[in-house]
């Protein structure tokens, strides 16, 4: 149980060190990938909450997705290697003041509601891969598929949306 | 009763930064990052709730893939839009993007 | 006492790769120059390219000789010789070579150089096409043993090794294996002769060794892989457990290297073209299959 405790409790100091680090290196790529070690230290919190599937998968994915964010960032940047230390943020008091109150709100509901007795066993790792799919498959089916038929459209909406249209193409043209 | 504190207060912290990085950045791609943070605050809390008070309901970890799916997506959407923004005006500031107030 | 073992079934495997794969391009059988060519590495001096993002530059080799020994963690070379059985061995794999990417995107950006960002780059593009194709055929696999868990994935192949049940879904993690540790019909991201040794083309002396041994040590690690998911691993008759394991891993090693010989090297879009119009629907045909033989199986015997 200590033990566990000063797990989560290093894990998720690296996580937010990390995502710190997302919003104040110069770097596109240094921060593309400070955020996927952010989410890798999240999937390390959730296999210390012997949440093995959970963590499993969130380190996968993120390792993806945020290497897929690295690239789309140095496309579209003017200055992917932070060289020209420009800086790149606006409404900054504004920002910070909203992220405390974000946090402190959520401290405050978390700290202040009463959460009962929290429970000292979980199911071992099989039985938990088993109710998962239990679930997927009976009660959650619906919503499960909901998600499915969600990705299909977004992955045919993104790919509309970022297809060439002729005109845009003929420009491009014209300028070489 | 200690590690559950210590996870939502993670998820807290996660959320503000998220917060302030979704708010402060001009870059299309630096909001989508401060989103993720957010999302990825959200995923402690649902982990840590699902462990400490419900470790037998699995619809929590259900969930769980549900807002994983949810980070794909804005993702995918996001680079979308992202794209033919920068093929119609050759950058991705939101600053510059002030014609879509109509 | 388990890992030990492990790392140098490894590192001897990683040995016997260098040997073939120098025997591949060169046609002799030196068992002596992969070990020399090591030394004189270490020896040299290793070049820090100005202006290189010095992070990812020192971290890129060492991620993904990690990131293979990762894998290699949660696959049974023989009974009991496997570091962790974990109850989601099958995902880990793949979780694990995930950051065989992230590795080489590091060592792509790192060093400030056009070659090694355009290999690190490419890289990325691949494994766009081979992640999905990956993660469906082991789908097969897992259906099959009904577990996650690799050595009931060994155990399920007793009386037919999956590469026989599933043949589809064995050509597939073939191939897409050989995308993950970048042999040569789909060594984009090094490309010699056209990108100048991409993402290695900026490393010297004993970081380019780190690397090199993290490559033979990726192509043991997928080959350990393939033998476990779809040959049978340690099963077979008359030598022991870890002799299979360890014929047939070099065995699936050889052929790796040896097929891509023959190949000319794909082009970036003809290979996403390839893995996404052709590869992605075989593996999901190839999971409808293995579902159809499972239900005809378990009512034949329920009725008799």
């Amino acid at each position: 149980m200590i033990l566990q405790t000063v797990f989560i409790g290093l894990f998720g100091i690296a996580a937010i060190w990390f995502a710190v680090v997302v919003f104040r290196t110069h770097s596109m790529v240094r921060s593309a990938l400070a955020l996927l070690f952010s989410q890798a230290a999240l999937g390390a919190m959730f296999l210390a909450m012997q949440a093995e599937f959970l963590g499993v998968l969130q380190i996968m994915m993120m390792a993806t997705e945020m290497s897929i964010m690295a690239i789309f960032m140095v496309m579209f940047m003017m200055d992917p290697g932070g060289l020209g230390g420009m800086d790149m943020t606006h409404q900054k008091r504004g920002s910070q003041a909203a992220g405390v109150i974000g946090a402190f709100a959520a401290l405050g509901v978390a700290f202040l509601a009463g959460w009962g007795s929290p429970a000292a066993t979980v199911p071992g790792p099989q039985e938990q891969l088993r109710g998962l799919g239990l679930d997927l498959m009976e009660r959650s089916m619906l919503i499960f598929e909901t998600a499915g038929v969600t990705i299909l459209a977004a992955m045919i909406a993104a790919t509309a949306v970022a297809l060439a249209t002729r005109s845009a193409t003929k420009q491009e043209g014209n300028d070489e | 009763m200690m590690p559950l504190y210590i996870a939502l207060a993670v998820g807290a912290i996660m959320f503000g930064v998220g917060l302030y990085g979704a708010l402060s950045q001009t870059n299309l791609v630096m909001i989508m990052m401060g989103v993720e943070v957010m999302l990825g605050g959200a995923l402690v809390n649902l982990v840590a709730f699902w462990r400490f008070l419900h470790p037998t309901a699995y619809p929590g970890q259900t969930f769980f893939l549900i807002i994983m799916t949810v980070m794909a997506l804005d993702m995918a959407v996001g680079f979308g839009v992202g794209t033919a923004r920068f093929r119609a005006r050759g950058s991705v500031e939101m600053e510059e993007a002030r014609e879509l107030k109509g | 006492m388990t890992t030990v073992l492990v790392i140098v079934a490894l590192l001897v495997g990683a040995y016997l790769v260098a040997v073939l794969e120098s025997w591949t391009s060169t046609g002799r059988l030196s068992f002596a120059s992969p070990l020399l060519a090591g030394l004189a590495l270490v020896g040299r001096e290793s070049l820090v390219p100005r202006k290189s993002d010095r992070i990812f530059f020192e971290v890129g080799p060492v991620l993904l000789l990690v990131s293979a020994v990762l894998a290699a963690a949660v696959l049974p070379l023989s009974p009991g010789l496997i570091i962790t059985d974990l109850t989601t061995g099958a995902l880990f794999v793949n979780a694990a070579l995930a950051y065989v990417m992230v590795a080489l995107l590091m060592a792509g950006w790192g060093p400030d150089g056009a070659y090694a960002m355009v290999g690190g780059f490419r890289f990325l593009g691949q494994l766009v096409g081979y992640s999905m194709p990956i993660v469906m055929a082991i789908v097969g696999v897992a259906m099959r043993a009904e577990s996650l868990v690799t050595t009931q994935i060994v155990e399920s192949q007793v009386t037919l090794p999956n590469a026989v049940y599933q043949p589809v879904g064995f050509m597939i993690f073939f191939v897409a294996a050989m995308a993950v540790c970048f042999l040569p019909p789909f060594d984009l991201p090094t490309a010699p002769g056209e990108l100048a040794g991409g993402v290695m083309a900026e490393y010297t002396g004993w970081r380019l060794a780190v690397m090199r041994l993290a490559r033979a040590v990726l192509v043991v690690t997928l080959a350990a892989s393939v033998t476990v998911f779809y040959l049978g691993g340690w099963n077979g008759p008359v030598l022991p457990p870890w002799a299979w394991t360890a014929v047939k891993t070099l065995a699936v090693a050889a052929v790796m290297l040896v097929a891509g010989r023959y190949v000319p090297r794909l082009r970036e879009e003809h290979l996403l073209a390839w893995y996404w119009k052709f590869a992605i629907p075989l593996a999901l045909l190839n999971i409808l299959y293995v579902g159809i033989v499972l239900i005809a199986g378990s009512s034949s015997s329920m009725s008799m």
